[in-house]
């Protein structure tokens, strides 16, 4: 008799529901969904991952026994003790039509998987089956003589599977009604005679749907019966306590085997959908496992008060549902998680069939099986965890089989496939981790000790955890991390002490980051991100259940849910990075890629933007210019990133991000960034945003925009207030003028007194009739003349008029500052260091940039270009950011920025396209157009270990000289600058790039050929001098496609050859002709003359001088060599003719008279510095531009060739196209 | 409604002298003219003058023209062109403090200061916010108070726009210009500085700037060296580099001392990978003050500098 083991809850079920007597289960085929059909009628649909009730459905009068879902349509069928079979939408949440016809309780209901049918059992005694889209009857089946329990449709072929109170269980074929039903193709009389005679043999329900095995062994009645997706198996249970095995084949079916187990009626089963393993319920509120191949019992689970009486199986993942007296239950037969551990660049983990593989992150590449572990723990457990031991290359890996146990093993040296450990150390311990290099603890939970052993296995301490420890972490160096259900406790091994503990709900899981100062605590819902000493950083709370995490290398953790990846920041920041199609385990981020296990244990890389979590942590670090980077390179736009910052309090930055000239405004307005509100008040242009800018400005003093919201918005009155309060005369004036242009007295009134313009007023309320007025205003202000003038214009006299007494006349004072000739300094607390960077303000280039090698030299390709536009403005961060913000509090700008701030409005210089172009290209040669020769530098450092550059300076010149036209527009300024591009239709100004001379066309048109002449006519010094400017021109170039970068590598292979080659003999001509040695050293060098890859033609003058000087030295047996290769290559007659003279001349006696350093039989290269050969497996190193070999003692020399790069010198490779 | 091209005399002069004919300028006969444009065009034939490289006979003269503001400013740019700068600075100063609403004034100060590279003041001198604020009632009032208004408007736009684009803002420039062209469709000079911002703007615009520079270029009414070297360096932009090179050397034809042409010549004998000393060394002699030779001389030691940084590991 098998164990009885209880499982413990928390591994195994995922969602338990409290309800009535569950009868009937489905699974939605992709939704995390489950109906339950309960014994009071009631239809409930769940969401199981969340655990909530979305819907009912009640409309059966009874018990509802059967219900399936449609695969694909909202659809879903229900059969209930009203006898009706009725099919619903949970779209539109209700009943669409009800089947009538069963005459009894209907027992199980079934679509077909891909027709349009319903099969339905019933206690009548039938089966049928019904078309749902006509919602007809369209099969009767008749001859199970008691009730039929359960009717299930093959999932492929025409084959119905029914089970019956009357111990017989059946296969029907119903193959006939397929063809029926099919859509008519071609049909004669004589089959539409039959079809339609049909009709009435169906009602016997004969010729569609016969019997074709009746199944008996049951001893009672039979209640569920279950086909095998694959095989041709049937499962089956009964009354009698039994599950028993069938197996068909075209022509019979038999019994295989019985399970036994169950001591009270058997309900249900079924075939587990992945695994070779049987499923079984029964009233004995028991459900077991079994091995489907040994027929043995694998695992038992019992409820305490719960019969069951229904099990179903998710399609696709490992999920499965029991009903019982009580509900539901959800559950996974075994853990998904797979175990792994990694280590730097590798991965350790453990297969779905127990192997331990390793996965390479660097190269993404799985090892074949390292190890088979199908003996540890039971075959149906996979281990639990895995433990990894970089020093001896061991692994702990732990099971829970059996109380838990767990093994050391010696991992094999190289991965030869699935060996089994011959030699491992074994113990029982729920928790085994490595500790030290070489200690391990081991945690029992049942005698709550932990152990630490030697890699002998032998115990060396013993440590009493804190009670009700459930789990231990590694805990840092010496450390270990207890966990209690409540609390963390981090203990130190060596001095047997608590350091520290943090009350934590339920740990699960610990992440520690890479460089280990941080670790995060996992739980179900919640992520608790501590210090290496256990000091609470954040916590953060999530409704879906929390899967595993992995830290980023900058410090952002990474984890995942159900059904998302999300970050969180050290600050408790997080947000969503992906969403997620299936569960993943994170086992490694790097850079875009997030490595994870999936639920099969296999190795997979998602792509994620990491753009959202990067940038804020770079506003955090207050890593002002990787965030400018990011803002610059990366389409980061949207409403949670801008809400984000203006949370956070930086308005100045939300705004580089937006677009929306509304939103623009009110974050400028916010940020007190005039400049902006003002543009974008200009581009909207609404009365309403010209006030808000005029009020807000007017809160800075920043009275020239006051003064241009007021003529927006034509408010001439308060734009005359402002003149006179800023002493502006002239524009008074003005005002004063277009209020007279306008006709409006009242304003010219009001300028007149502004500017204490009697005349005015007495003239214009004399043109308004106003006499009266017009002459007391002339008499206060003692204007005698016109008093006069008035009077006799009105025929009265002085005496006349009586006026009151008058004071002395009202002047308006007189401005002591021109404050209208200049803003007021406003504070410049706007003018981020972002708004610099973006208006490009912050210089190209500055002198401090770390040179050479600085970590970057081992990444390539994308990271490749940030780290150069980063490094372009490497140096001037540290002086800008004081500037940017020290300056923030700063009353008085002016001194130092009044270039910023003193026409604020509009102006301020932007940034050239040559600025751009560095900023578009990775390429050296763009960079050096730019201007900007420090940036091209180190990109040449990089890519070529380029340290030489005095020979480039020409280049550099040319290039940056070849990108600027000068346009002559107003006399007397300086010409326009304009740029050259090399593409032309271009307009973005991110794709822009310019012109670089001497393309790759010219060099090999010309250039080339020009060196080869030289090579043919002889002229040595001058083609060495060609190919060297060959190889410079292509050093610092740019090509148009991956094509071309090809072609151009060829080129400077080619010319480096040459180099080399013509380099060679020239030492030889220069040498005497006297004394052995150097007749030694000639016949060497012109023998080396031969060796570097030539044009054959070339080759041959190369041949032919080294062949000549070795005969006429006596040294036939080389000059034979020579020949034989001329020979070989064949070539113009001339030369033939010689080289055969020669060999039947050396063939006589083929020997050396001196005896040279020339091996005519071996391969090698010449080392390009000291002319010597460098044979194959002799060290070697090369230069990383043109290639050329040296002697591994020229390590870090100059290049002779190329006379720029560091020989031997770590580089990525040169970039001529950026695609 | 152009008052200026409804009476038409001072049309001929300024198509003149903004084309580059200053020669046409020099000789116009200003003695028909009524006695409001004689002034403007007798500043513009001293201008001429300063162009063709005679700001010294200028400033010479300079004395027997009238006391008008307008003179004290072509004095100073005068000055300021024959290099006593810091002279001319000083002296703009004064007097764009006491005239800053003359338009000449506020032209040729602009100039001196932009090439002083003061660049803020000359843009507020230039009335940068009225220029624009076209509010209605402030135009028409302009209208009707100064006849010349738009024309010097246009100017001073003309030359705003060459200094948004010295300072690297094109958004600007084209904003200035676009503005420029509601109202001045036709303008000679609103087509020019169109085809500045064309040459920064570049895709499309190259070709539209090209066939500006081209038309002026080509008609016999019309050439002069500035609109060829105009031309030449449209074509430039567009890779049309045999056309470019015979545009210049028609240019140079004309004039062997066109500074721009020169320059222009030596960018085009680079990208073509040829030699450049004799056209350099002649540019050299002319114009030692031209950016392309300052620029190569920072770029020059800026290139040591950055170089000296670098050195193998092992010395050979």
């Amino acid at each position: 008799m098998p164990k009885v083991i209880v499982l413990r809850k928390a591994n195994i079920t995922k969602f338990e529901s409290k309800s009535s007597r569950a009868k009937g289960i489905a699974f939605h085929p992709k939704r995390p969904w489950i109906l339950v059909s309960l014994h009071s009628s009631t239809i409930q649909l769940w969401d199981y991952r969340m655990g909530t009730l979305i819907d009912r459905f009640e409309e059966h009068d009874g018990p509802v026994r059967g219900i399936d879902f449609h695969k694909t349509q909202p659809l879903f069928v229900s059969g209930g003790d009203d006898y009706k079979i009725k099919v619903w939408s949970y779209q539109s949440r209700r009943c669409l039509f009800t089947l009538n016809g069963h005459l009894d309780y209907v027992r199980t209901v079934f679509f077909h998987h891909e027709l349009p049918w319903i099969l339905s059992s019933s206690d009548d005694q039938t089966i049928r089956i019904w078309n749902w889209q006509n919602r007809s009857l369209i099969c009767t089946m008749t001859g199970h003589n008691h009730y039929t329990m359960c009717a299930q449709f093959h999932p492929k072929d025409d084959l119905i599977v029914s089970a019956s109170l009357d111990q017989s269980v059946r296969v029907w074929d119903i193959s006939g009604l397929r063809k029926k039903h099919s859509a008519p193709t071609s049909m004669t009389f004589e089959d539409q005679m039959a079809r339609a005679n049909s009709n009435q043999a169906d009602m016997f329900g004969n010729t569609d749907a016969v019997v074709k095995f009746v199944l008996e062994g049951h001893d009672r009645g039979v209640n569920w019966v279950a086909f095998h997706p694959t095989l041709p198996l049937i499962v089956s249970s009964g009354d009698d306590r039994l599950v028993k095995l069938w197996r068909m084949s075209e022509t019979k079916a038999w019994e295989v085997d019985t399970c036994r187990g169950h001591f009270q009626n058997s309900s249900a089963c079924l075939f587990h959908p992945h695994q070779d393993l049987i499923l079984s319920v029964g009233e004995d509120k028991t459900i077991r496992v079994w091995d489907l191949n040994k027929r043995t019992s694998v695992q038992t689970f019992k409820r305490e008060n719960d019969r069951f009486w229904v099990i179903a199986a998710h399609p696709e993942i490992n999920l499965f549902a029991a009903g019982h007296d009580n509900g539901v239950m959800v559950f996974k037969l075994e853990r998904e998680r797979p175990a792994s551990a990694n280590y730097q660049n590798q991965l350790f983990y453990i297969t779905k069939d127990k192997f331990i593989r390793s996965y390479d992150f660097s190269k993404n590449v799985e090892s074949p099986a390292i190890l088979s572990l199908r003996k540890f723990g039971s075959p149906w457990t996979p281990p639990r965890t895995l433990s990894y031991n970089p020093a001896e290359r061991a692994v702990l890996v732990t099971s829970p089989v059996d109380g838990g146990s767990y093994q050391l093993i010696h991992l094999p040296r190289d991965a030869s496939g699935a060996i089994e450990p011959t030699d491992f150390k074994k113990g029982q311990g729920n928790s085994a981790i490595f500790v030290a290099r070489n200690r391990f603890a081991v945690f029992s939970h049942s005698s709550q000790q932990v152990d630490i052993k030697d890699l002998t296995n032998s115990t060396t301490k013993t440590i009493k955890p804190p009670s009700g420890t459930a789990d231990i972490f590694f805990g840092g160096t010496g450390c270990i991390l207890l966990v209690t259900a409540t609390s963390v406790v981090l203990y130190d091994i060596q001095q047997k002490k608590q350091l520290a503990e943090l009350a934590v709900a339920g740990v699960k899981y610990v992440v520690w980051s890479s460089d280990g100062l941080y670790a995060a605590l996992l739980s179900k819902h919640n992520v608790t991100i501590v210090t290496k000493s256990l000091e609470q950083v954040s916590t953060l709370h999530e409704t879906i259940r929390i899967k595993s995490a992995a830290w980023d290398d900058a410090g952002v953790l990474l984890y995942s849910t159900l059904n998302h990846i999300k970050y969180t920041l050290l600050n408790g920041d997080n947000g969503i990075v992906r969403t997620l199609d299936q569960t993943v385990y994170l086992v490694r981020v790097k850079a875009r890629s997030v490595y994870c296990l999936d639920r099969a244990s296999k190795p997979r890389v998602l792509d994620v933007d990491p753009t959202e979590y990067r940038f804020k942590l770079a506003l955090v670090k207050r890593n002002y210019e990787e965030m400018l980077q990011i803002i610059k390179t990366s389409s980061l736009v949207g409403q949670s990133i801008i809400s984000y910052l203006q949370k956070k309090g930086y308005p100045e930055i939300a705004l580089q991000f937006v677009q929306d000239p509304q939103t623009r405004f009110e974050l400028a307005i916010e940020c007190g960034n005039l400049d902006v509100a003002v543009e974008m008040a200009k581009q909207l242009d609404r009365p309403k945003l010209w006030t808000r800018l005029g009020t807000e400005a007017l809160a800075h003093g920043n009275h020239t925009i006051v003064e241009m919201t007021y003529q927006k918005l034509r408010q001439f009155d308060k734009l005359s207030f402002l003149y006179l309060t800023t002493g502006d005369g002239e524009k008074l004036a003005r005002m004063a003028k277009i209020a007279e242009h306008r006709g409006d007295f009242q304003s010219r009134f009001q300028n007149a007194l502004y500017m204490g313009d009697v005349e005015g007023r007495v003239q214009m309320l004399q043109e308004l009739d106003l006499y009266p007025l017009a002459y007391a205003t002339a008499k206060a202000a003692g204007l005698e003349d016109e008093c006069r003038t008035m009077l006799e214009a009105s025929g009265l006299t002085e005496d006349q008029i009586s006026l009151p007494t008058m004071g002395k006349p009202l002047n308006p004072p007189k401005p002591i500052v021109d404050t209208h000739k200049a803003n007021w300094p406003v504070k410049a607390a706007s003018h981020s260091f972002f708004e610099k960077a973006l208006l490009g303000e912050v210089g190209a280039v500055d002198d401090d940039i770390p040179q050479t090698s600085n970590g970057f030299d081992h990444l390539e390709g994308v990271q490749d270009d940030e780290a150069v536009t980063r490094d372009g403005q490497l140096g001037e961060e540290e002086d800008e950011e004081a500037a940017g913000w020290d300056m923030g509090d700063d009353i008085n700008v002016e001194v130092e920025s009044d270039f910023v701030n003193v026409d604020s409005a509009d102006a301020g210089a932007g940034s050239s396209e040559a600025d751009l172009w560095a900023r578009n290209s990775p390429i050296a040669a763009d960079h050096a157009a730019a201007g900007s020769f420090e940036t091209a530098m180190q990109l040449l450092n990089r890519q070529v270990g380029a340290v030489n550059f005095a020979p480039l300076k020409p280049r550099f010149l040319e290039i940056f000289q070849a990108s600027k036209t000068y346009l002559p527009a107003t006399p007397g300024l300086p010409p326009l600058v304009n740029y050259v591009r090399r593409n032309v239709e271009e307009i973005d100004s991110r794709k822009l790039l310019p012109i670089i001379p001497r393309d790759l066309e010219s060099i090999a048109t010309a250039d080339l050929q020009e060196g080869y002449s030289a090579m043919r006519s002889n002229k040595l010094d001058d083609g060495l001098k060609t190919f060297k400017r060959i190889l410079h021109s292509l050093l610092v170039n740019a090509v148009s496609s991956q094509q071309d970068v090809g072609e151009a590598k060829k080129i400077i292979t080619t010319a480096a050859e040459y180099a080399t080659a013509m380099a060679l003999e020239l030492e030889r001509r220069a040498l005497p002709t006297e004394g052995e040695d150097n007749v030694k050293r000639s016949l060497e060098l012109s023998a080396y003359f031969t060796i570097p890859k030539l044009e054959v033609a070339h080759r041959q003058l190369a041949l032919m001088a080294a062949m000549k000087l070795a005969f006429t030295n006596k040294n036939y047996s080389s000059a034979l060599s020579f020949a034989n290769r001329m020979l070989a290559n064949g070539g113009s007659a001339k030369l033939l003719d010689q080289a055969k003279k020669i060999k039947s001349q050396c063939e006589r006696s083929p020997q050396d008279k001196i005896d040279i350093e020339f091996d005519q039989f071996a391969e090698f290269d010449v080392c390009a510095a000291s002319h010597t050969p460098i044979y194959g497996g002799s060290p070697s190193v090369a230069c990383p531009f043109d290639g050329a070999k040296y002697h591994s003692g020229f390590k870090g020399q100059v290049c002779k060739v190329c006379e720029v790069c560091e020989i031997g010198a770590p580089a990525s490779g040169i970039r001529l196209f950026a695609a | 409604m152009d008052p200026f091209s409804a009476e038409g005399e001072l049309l001929n002069i300024h198509n003149a002298f903004h084309q580059g004919q200053y020669l046409t300028v020099i000789d116009f006969d200003i003695s028909s003219l009524s006695t409001e444009n004689k002034i403007p065009a007798r500043v513009l034939q001293l201008r001429a003058q300063i162009a063709v490289g005679q700001a010294k006979e200028v400033l010479a003269n300079i004395g027997k023209e009238g006391n008008a503001p307008d003179f004290a400013a072509v004095k100073v740019f005068a000055q300021y062109v024959s290099g006593s700068t810091s002279n001319a600075i000083s002296e703009i100063a004064t007097l764009v403090e006491a005239e800053s609403e003359n338009t000449t004034v506020q032209l040729l100060g602009g100039t001196v200061l932009q090439a002083a590279e003061k660049t803020e003041e000359a843009l507020s001198l230039l009335g940068k916010h009225q220029g624009s604020l076209e509010a209605y009632e402030i135009r028409s009032f302009l209208h009707t108070t100064r006849p010349d208004a738009d024309k010097a408007l246009l100017h001073r736009i003309a030359l705003i726009v060459q200094i948004h684009l010295q300072q690297n803002r094109t958004d600007l420039a084209l904003k200035e210009v676009q503005a420029a062209r509601k109202w001045a469709q036709d303008s000679l000079l609103v087509n020019i500085a169109e085809s500045w911002v064309g040459l920064r703007m570049g895709g499309e615009r190259y070709q539209q700037a090209f066939y500006v520079f081209e038309e002026l270029a080509q008609a016999p009414s019309t050439s002069a060296t500035k609109s060829l070297v105009g031309q030449a360096v449209a074509e430039l932009h567009l890779g049309r580099f045999p056309e470019a090179e015979a545009a210049l050397q028609q240019a140079i034809q004309k004039d062997p001392s066109d500074i721009e042409a020169i320059a222009n010549s030596v960018v085009l004998k680079v990208i073509s990978g040829k030699d450049t000393s004799e056209h350099t060394s002649n540019l050299e002699a002319i114009a030692p003050e031209h950016p392309l030779l300052v620029d190569l001389q920072e770029k020059s030691s800026f290139f040591d500098q950055a170089a000296g940084k670098y050195s193998a590991k092992v010395a050979s």
